[in-house]
């Protein structure tokens, strides 16, 4: 594996940004997610792979309290951001998520201009105090989103308007303004064209620059084009959690060998 | 991981590369032992044959080499499905080259057949070619049974053919000391039991391979080496 670790795909991560310990989630009598362990390292992209219903997205959603609004919901263990827990009752679950982004499956821009889309978060967390300031923010997100020079001439234009795939790079602008430090992202791609599914990869790629990125997909090939950590979930439990390349070339578990060589379980 | 994959026509895909790998095998396994034979015997015909053959060897190669890039394209292999093919090529290429020696072995016994015979030569050689081709068919029967404990005991009897080896390269300096009419055909025999000894050594890659394919990492720890004819004065 010496070789493998030569190539870019190489851990630059830096130290631990998310640790989550025993985490276990209920819905009502449902036992979905069952004693998780993972450290989500800062500066890296780490996908979870699995079949449906397995757990992974269950447990995206707690990393930024999304399980809060369901009501049958339970979550038990610990999920550090920072070393501070994010369920403690002091956290703020909106300040939580300005920190902790997300970009979900289907593109979903508010029915307004594609500046007040990306302006939305800024405005509502005040962060800015004038109108220069806010401009220097939607711009700046818009480039990291690699959409600026898409739409700069039509700011004004509706975000619902642009295509599928510039709508999903609009909304990783929008979870991109807050200034968050994770990004979280559900299916990104799989409303999305092979070329703009590219683009959004290619996107994710240099966001790990800036940010932490934890990615739930069912495109095995996805994960392990752009990720450096992959984490297996089966039947709510994380079956396996290493490098992708290790991942995908020599798992340790039977479980995650059958998965990702596309045999039966 | 013997369960079938869900898509069936991938298990079909890699059961034809092994068959194919296989096959080349046994080809190269007759290669070598008729080229042993027609030295030994002076066969010119049998030697003849023998280089025809070669073709055949890498015909099939250059047919694994394309099913595998068809199979890395379609089917985006992981895991031991990755490592399978990867094995296949490399194993299918230590086959092509073990082709190569037996053919030019066949080719050097035409020159032979002209010469006069070194006592005891042919016979050494035949007996290396055998233990080496006993190697080259373990080899291959643990791969196809994903064997740890075979493949190891090949990686082990290395050792053996190099110690053969050494003798007969310290039998063909006696005889060139002896008489320099015989270094001709000395020289010769020399390149063929390097040869031969060269074989064994693709078996040897042969059998980690097999251990790739089944630990996921190649064996480390280097092989001991009792090749002493590169300290020979």
């Amino acid at each position: 594996m010496d070789g493998m670790r030569a190539m870019e795909q190489e851990l630059t991560a830096g130290e631990t940004r998310i640790s989550a310990r025993g985490v276990q989630v209920w819905y009502g009598q449902n036992h979905a997610l069952r004693d998780v362990d993972v450290d989500i390292l800062d500066r890296s992209v780490t996908a979870f792979i699995g079949p449906s219903g397995c757990g992974k997205s269950t447990f995206l959603r707690c990393l930024n309290r999304m399980n809060d609004t369901v009501a049958s919901a339970r979550i038990g263990g610990k999920i550090l951001l920072d070393g501070e827990d994010i369920y403690d009752p002091r956290v703020d679950p909106v300040q939580l998520r300005a920190k902790v982004g997300m970009v979900f499956q289907k593109p979903n821009p508010f029915p307004k201009s594609i500046y007040d889309n990306v302006a939305y978060g800024p405005r509502i967390h005040g962060m800015t105090r004038n109108k220069a300031e806010l401009d220097q923010i939607v711009e700046t997100a818009l480039r990291k989103a690699a959409l600026w020079n898409e739409v700069k001439d039509r700011l004004d234009a509706s975000g619902t308007g642009l295509s599928g795939g510039q709508q999903q790079r609009l909304c990783i602008a929008r979870a991109v303004a807050t200034g968050p430090e994770v990004l979280l992202m559900d299916e990104p791609c799989s409303a999305l064209d092979p070329i703009a599914t590219a683009q959004v990869e290619e996107l994710i790629d240099e966001l790990r620059a800036s940010f932490s990125v934890v990615i739930v997909t069912h495109s095995m090939q996805q994960a392990a084009r752009v990720s450096q950590k992959t984490a297996f979930f089966h039947l709510g439990n994380l079956v396996e959690y290493g490098e992708t390349a290790q991942i995908f070339t020599n798992p340790k578990d039977p479980r995650t060998e059958a998965y990702i060589t596309g045999r039966i379980g | 991981m013997n369960s079938a994959h869900i898509l069936s026509a991938f298990d079909r895909d890699l059961e034809s590369m092994q068959a194919l790998v296989m096959r080349m095998g046994g080809l190269v396994e007759t290669a070598l032992l008729d080229a042993a034979e027609a030295l030994d015997t002076r066969d010119e015909e049998l030697a003849r044959r023998v280089r025809a053959g070669d073709a055949a060897i890498d015909a099939l190669e250059e047919q694994i080499h394309s099913g595998c890039a068809r199979l890395l394209a379609l089917r985006a292999p992981a895991a031991t499905d990755l490592r399978t093919v990867l094995t296949v090529m490399k194993i299918a290429a230590a086959l092509e080259r073990s082709g190569d020696y037996a053919k030019n072995l066949a080719k050097r016994t035409a020159v032979l057949a002209q010469m006069a015979q070194i006592p005891g030569a042919s016979g050494a050689i035949r007996r290396l070619a055998k233990a080496v081709v006993q190697m080259l068919t373990d080899a291959l029967d643990a791969y196809i049974r994903r064997d740890l404990a075979l493949a190891e005991d090949v990686r082990k009897r290395d050792r053996d053919i190099d110690q053969m080896y050494n003798s007969i390269f310290r039998e063909f300096l006696t005889h060139m000391m002896e008489d320099p009419r015989n270094i001709g055909a000395c020289m010769h025999l020399h390149f063929i039991a390097k040869n031969i000894e060269r074989v064994g050594d693709h078996a040897t890659a042969v059998a980690e391979q097999v251990i790739y394919l089944v630990t996921g990492e190649l064996p480390d720890e280097e092989r001991p080496k009792v090749d002493s004819t590169g300290t020979v004065a």
